[in-house]
């Protein structure tokens, strides 16, 4: 299959199984589907249409966002964007977006892809975005003592830490 | 108690060894030179190379340079190195390191700042995780300036380093570089490693900090950060 095609499928497939409406565009930054969907979708891909490379997972903090006028609210939230791609020839990357609530949690994909697990903590670390069932949901990249989540919008550059800062 | 030694003159056990020899005491002038000469020409470095300083370390040891032509054999381990030359950015998690690494170095040992982010932190220095320079952290000797210092500028921070363990072995006091308003320009929110006045545990950023999460007190924030609160504040924290 070319790459084209296996986009084509993957779009297919979306619109199938997933909840995907029939006239969406796909963005540059991948579809936004329901949470519910975001571990089966891994799993067909990597089980039924060869997506064995976990490439990446990348979260997102939006801060809230009042309403005003005529423009709607929106509530802090997160976005976490998922990368799954084939190896060989016609290489195609599936990327999509599931939006999470502040107290909500993502499904880990560490079950399906073993390196998921550094990649969720990362993300974890830095956003603070929760991922349930994750085995070992600890901070990799800060101090293991660490309050907060520093790439959060909400974050100051002036927030300081003991005993250096 | 701590002493300020920095007036006294160097000792060595091998100073008592002489002593004790028939006759060798009455060499111990020559053999204190030998000495001075020895230490001043070996001085073995560690390098803790934490970016793009260290591949222009890497350069000075190389063949264009040759540093090891003045005895500065670059070692993998701090327990065998005298000179500790920290090259590169060194963040609030790596400082902790930085700090076990030069407790193990032996006495006598020495340490070099290479490259601005080590001196003063240089445009990292506000960012939440880079310390305001390795002098907060451990005592330095010598500080190189550049972004970053060539190779050349290296070498030559390694021979004003041994110029200065020659003044300290020879029993003199090395006047430290007093210029008031440079001193004042690149002085850290927090006090050098050295400075009394320096702040033990709560600062004004802890106390900010504290405001943004909403804790009420410092000490929640102290009992926040201790290891076992900090696994249930990894939980909650973002909420």
């Amino acid at each position: 299959m070319t790459t084209a095609e296996r986009e084509s499928a993957f779009v297919e497939l979306l619109r199938a199984r997933f909840g995907l409406a029939e006239d969406a565009e796909p963005p540059p930054e991948g579809f936004l589907l329901a949470a519910e969907h975001h571990f089966e979708l891994a799993r067909t891909l990597k089980q039924q249409h060869g997506y064995v490379q976990y490439v990446s997972v990348v979260a997102s903090h939006w801060p809230e966002v009042p309403a005003k006028g005529k423009v709607e609210g929106d509530p802090e939230h997160y976005e976490v964007a998922t990368l799954l791609r084939t190896v060989g020839p016609g290489s195609h990357v599936a990327r999509w977006r599931v939006r999470i609530e502040m107290d909500g949690a993502l499904d880990s994909l560490v079950p399906l892809f073993a390196g998921a697990d550094w990649q969720e903590r990362e993300q974890f670390d830095l956003v603070g975005v929760r991922f349930a069932d994750h085995p070992d949901l600890r901070r990799l990249m800060m101090p293991e003592e660490w309050v907060g989540h520093p790439l959060r919008k909400d974050y100051a550059i002036e927030t300081g830490h003991l005993p250096w800062r | 108690m701590a002493v300020d030694e920095s007036d006294l003159p160097f000792e060595h056990p091998l100073y008592d060894l002489m002593a004790k020899m028939p006759g060798l005491d009455l060499a111990t002038t020559s053999v204190d030179k030998l000495l001075n000469w020895g230490v001043r020409n070996s001085l073995w470095i560690f390098p803790m190379a934490t970016s793009c300083c260290g591949i222009e370390f890497m350069a000075a040891a190389a063949s264009r340079v040759d540093m090891d032509r003045m005895g500065t054999i670059v070692r993998g381990t701090p327990r065998q190195s005298d000179v500790m030359v920290v090259a590169g950015t060194i963040t609030v998690k790596m400082a902790p390191r930085v700090k076990r690494l030069w407790d193990q170095m032996p006495e006598p040992k020495w340490c070099v700042a290479m490259g601005s982010c080590a001196i003063s932190g240089d445009f990292y220095r506000d960012i939440y995780s880079v310390i305001p320079g390795i002098d907060t952290v451990i005592p330095v000797d010598v500080y190189i300036p550049g972004c970053p210092p060539n190779p050349e500028e290296l070498m030559g921070g390694m021979l004003a380093l041994q110029e200065k363990v020659a003044l300290k072995r020879a029993g003199l006091r090395v006047p430290p570089e007093v210029r008031p308003e440079t001193a004042k320009m690149i002085k850290p929110r927090v006090g050098r490693a050295e400075d009394p006045t320096r702040e033990k545990l709560i600062g004004h950023h802890q106390a900010l900090q504290a405001r943004t999460l909403d804790l009420t007190e410092p000490a929640d924030l102290v009992e926040a950060m201790t290891p076992k609160a900090a696994a249930d504040g990894d939980q909650e924290g973002g909420a």
